[in-house]
């Protein structure tokens, strides 16, 4: 698939964040310090060698018949059959730059807000592994290493998910991530163990050279079992749940793993697999349904939250569910344009509401927020700028790669998923501006009772960072200088968000299209019946709804007056589906977890003791039966040994004289 | 000498019977001397038949075996109430179910 060679670049690019992650695991009590900036410049090194390589990775060479694109990189052969090696071509290089470049950005944020937790330097050696375990990922040119890659960042996420360890909803969310990945997993293995059944290999060259000779069947159980590895670990209904939960995590986890990168990995193996995917249109239905209706519900829950950081995470889960849908329909650069973009806005969102998260001393509920505009006005430009960009308001780039999905969705000839796309957008654009209006507008809400906000639990609103600051010392001293390594990385991803989308103007000879133009299928397709600016339009026109809703709740002079009021009113009045997230939770709970206990308590109280125990002692009663039965022969008793003594001798001598014919 | 008035059949009756009431006396009875008597009669009812069959066919081995026999059957009568005497002294007592030591 890719040209082959030695690029010794790759692999130091893949192996430097693991070289950090063991000197930080190692040296952490010594480096302490210095562990942030050790990290953060051994992915800065990374992201550097992979624009060394972007020449490398956009190669192309026509060679016996067989288009290769991109950099391969063999590394060595287990068996004939698995051979292991890397791989950058256009889509791996995309996931690489930002996986190194945002996640660099992001190292850089939490040397700033990780300062003065006693566990800094395993925090950065967490964050290496992680990005360690993304490339396997991303590189690997074969499944078995996308899957080894896919455990690993599973392992990454449970680690900081769970890294205030002390907190047991952070490790019960820890927990409860790792555990519906692993459903994920078995899925993806299942799906490994199908292709090697067909084509006798692993690696996605093999794998794809022959989509075509696949048995139809076996061809949508594969994808089905691929599918369901990508829906548990980009949080796909049903196995979405995880993902808010996951905000236990530091935000700046939270931005990197939950919003950039570990949850498209779905999205990325759904566009690396696009052979198996064109081949099998019922596959492409499924998948494009569940990523629109995810996208659906995430926007519907994200309404409903109160926690700034699970409205980011809904956020992220509608977002995937787009990405999702786009490179289900079959719109692949589409979906894969809403990844680049969504990388960069949502990182952006997550980091400037870690700064207001660090600014209000960990008050993560947005009732106690308000009148921020002033106090922290560099967060409200970050923050806004962030809104703008993934309502898809023109020119910001999440429109360019909103628009794309959409009229993907039509062009692949779903249009329900069309309208699907587009009410989901005027949805996104209401609650991220009720999310800007709360936090930022009318007058400050800290000092009011929690109850009168109408908070039933205000004691868990965000105490995530208060634990770790248990362990810091002073706090002023610490403040000034680690303001600087937040805002930066914050201040340098404003651009982007606002002005990457124009590199996708332009439809098919935009600079995006042509990067791709080799990477993915691309069928004819009928003129749809609505053109793309059209859409774009049809789009904006929805958004603007959303956000004059948003407007008239929560932004107008009267509603900022009567902001506690109001607050309280739809806290109180919030339907319980809303608030139970369409009991999923509880179903879940029912299905599964209710079931192995019952399973585990019968196991352990009457098939443990009566069976498998039982089975043991009746072998020895019946040892001990046999014994007792052989030994009653031994009476001690003279007389009866006699007899029988007499009572052989008299057998034998009846055989000779009686059957045997006498002695002759 | 006449031929023999008694058929032989009458003379292995006899020794059979000699034999079984001898066998009945070694496993009813409790007492080692008696039990000892007992096997006493298993061997002259041996003798018996040894008697009779040499006297039947003509044959001097036969009158040469008892003569044997007896010799055995006194020696070994001599160490069997040797041995009775050294068990049932510690036992001080004459019932061969007593010495059941070897009981299991």
């Amino acid at each position: 698939m890719g040209v082959d060679g030695y690029y010794p670049t790759l692999i130091a690019l893949w192996l430097l964040p693991l070289a950090g992650a063991i000197l930080n695991w190692t040296f952490g009590p010594q480096l302490r310090r210095t562990a942030g900036p050790l990290a953060s410049g051994v992915i800065g090194a990374s992201f550097v060698a992979t624009l060394w390589l972007w020449r490398d990775a956009t190669q192309h060479l026509a060679s016996g018949g067989v288009d290769l694109v991109g950099a391969h990189q063999a590394l060595f052969s287990w068996i004939p059959g698995f051979d292991f090696g890397l791989l950058l071509d256009p889509l791996a290089l995309l996931w690489t730059l930002i996986i190194t470049g945002v996640g660099f950005l992001i190292h850089v944020y939490s040397i700033g807000y990780m300062d003065g937790d006693t566990a800094f330097a395993r925090f950065f050696a967490y964050m290496n592994f992680f990005v360690f375990a993304m490339l396997t990922l991303v590189l690997s040119d074969n499944f078995v290493g996308l899957l080894v890659g896919w455990g690993l960042v599973g392992l990454a996420s449970y680690f900081l998910i769970g890294f205030w360890f002390f907190k047991p909803t952070a490790v019960a969310a820890a927990r409860k991530a790792f555990v519906i990945n692993v459903v994920g997993d078995v899925g993806i293995m299942f799906a490994i163990f199908a292709i090697f059944a067909s084509v006798h290999s692993l690696s996605f060259a093999d794998a794809f050279a022959y989509a075509d000779s696949y048995a139809t069947p076996w061809l949508f159980v594969i994808c089905l079992c691929l599918f369901i590895g990508a829906a548990a670990k980009s949080a796909q209904i049903p196995l979405h749940t995880w993902l808010p939960d996951a905000m236990e995590g530091p935000t700046p986890v939270s931005a990197l793993i939950h919003a950039a990168t570990m949850v498209t990995a779905g999205v990325y193996l759904v566009a690396r697999c696009a052979p198996l995917w064109s081949q099998n249109g019922n596959a492409q239905v499924l998948v494009g349904t569940i990523g629109g209706l995810t996208a659906l519900l995430g926007a519907i829950l994200g309404c409903a939250q109160w926690d700034i950081k699970r409205i980011l995470a809904y956020s992220t889960m509608s977002q995937i569910g787009y990405m999702i849908m786009g490179v289900g329909v079959g719109a692949y650069e589409g979906g894969v344009a809403h990844f680049f973009t969504h990388a960069f806005f949502k990182a952006q969102l997550f980091l400037a509401s870690g700064l207001v998260i660090h600014a209000l001393h960990d008050e993560q509920d947005v009732r106690r927020m308000g009148g921020l505009l002033k106090k922290l006005p560099f967060a409200f430009v970050a923050i806004a700028t962030g809104v703008l960009a993934i309502c898809g308001i023109p020119g910001f780039s999440g429109f360019f790669s909103k628009d794309q999905v959409i009229s993907g969705a039509l062009a692949h000839g779903y249009p329900w998923l069309y309208t699907l796309g587009i009410v989901t957008a005027g949805i996104t654009a209401y609650y991220m501006c009720r999310l800007l209006f709360v936090t930022f507008l009318g007058s400050y809400r800290g000092q009011v009772d929690p109850s009168d906000l109408g908070m039933r639990h205000p004691e868990l609103a965000g105490t995530s960072h208060s634990a770790g600051a248990m362990a810091q010392d002073s706090h002023e001293e610490h403040a000034a200088n680690a303001e600087w390594f937040m805002i930066v990385p914050v201040a340098i991803l404003i651009p982007f968000s606002v002005f990457i989308g124009w590199i996708m103007l332009g439809g098919e000879s935009s600079p995006w299209a042509r990067f791709f133009a080799e990477q993915f299928p691309h069928p004819a397709l009928p003129q749809p019946p609505v053109s793309e600016g059209l859409t774009g339009l049809i789009t904006f026109a929805v958004v603007l709804v959303g956000i004059g809703i948003a407007y008239v709740r929560y932004a107008t002079a009267n509603a900022q007056q009567n902001a506690v009021e109001r607050l309280r009113s739809e806290s109180i009045h919030m339907p319980g589906i809303l608030t139970n997230a369409f009991y999923f939770d509880a179903a879940l709970d029912l299905l599964f977890v209710r079931t192995s206990e019952a399973l585990g308590r019968f196991f352990g109280r009457y098939l443990d003791p009566h069976v498998l125990d039982g089975a043991v002692r009746e072998t020895v009663i019946s040892a001990q039966w046999l014994g007792a039965l052989t030994r009653s022969f031994q009476t001690g008793l003279v007389r009866s040994y006699a007899f029988i003594l007499v009572f052989g001798a008299a057998c034998f001598i009846a055989y000779y004289a009686i059957v045997a014919g006498g002695v002759r | 000498m006449n031929a023999m008035t008694v058929p032989l059949a009458n003379y292995i009756a006899l020794s059979a019977v000699i034999f079984f009431i001898g066998v009945a006396g070694v496993i009813v009875r409790r007492n080692p001397l008696i039990m000892l008597m007992s096997i006493e009669l298993m061997f002259n009812a041996a003798n018996l038949l040894f008697a009779a069959f040499a006297r039947a066919w003509l044959h001097n081995a036969g009158h040469i075996f008892v003569f044997l026999v007896i010799t055995v059957a006194a020696a070994e009568a001599a160490i069997g109430l040797a041995i009775v005497v050294t068990v049932f002294r510690s036992a001080k007592t004459v019932d061969v179910d007593d010495v059941a030591l070897m009981k299991g």
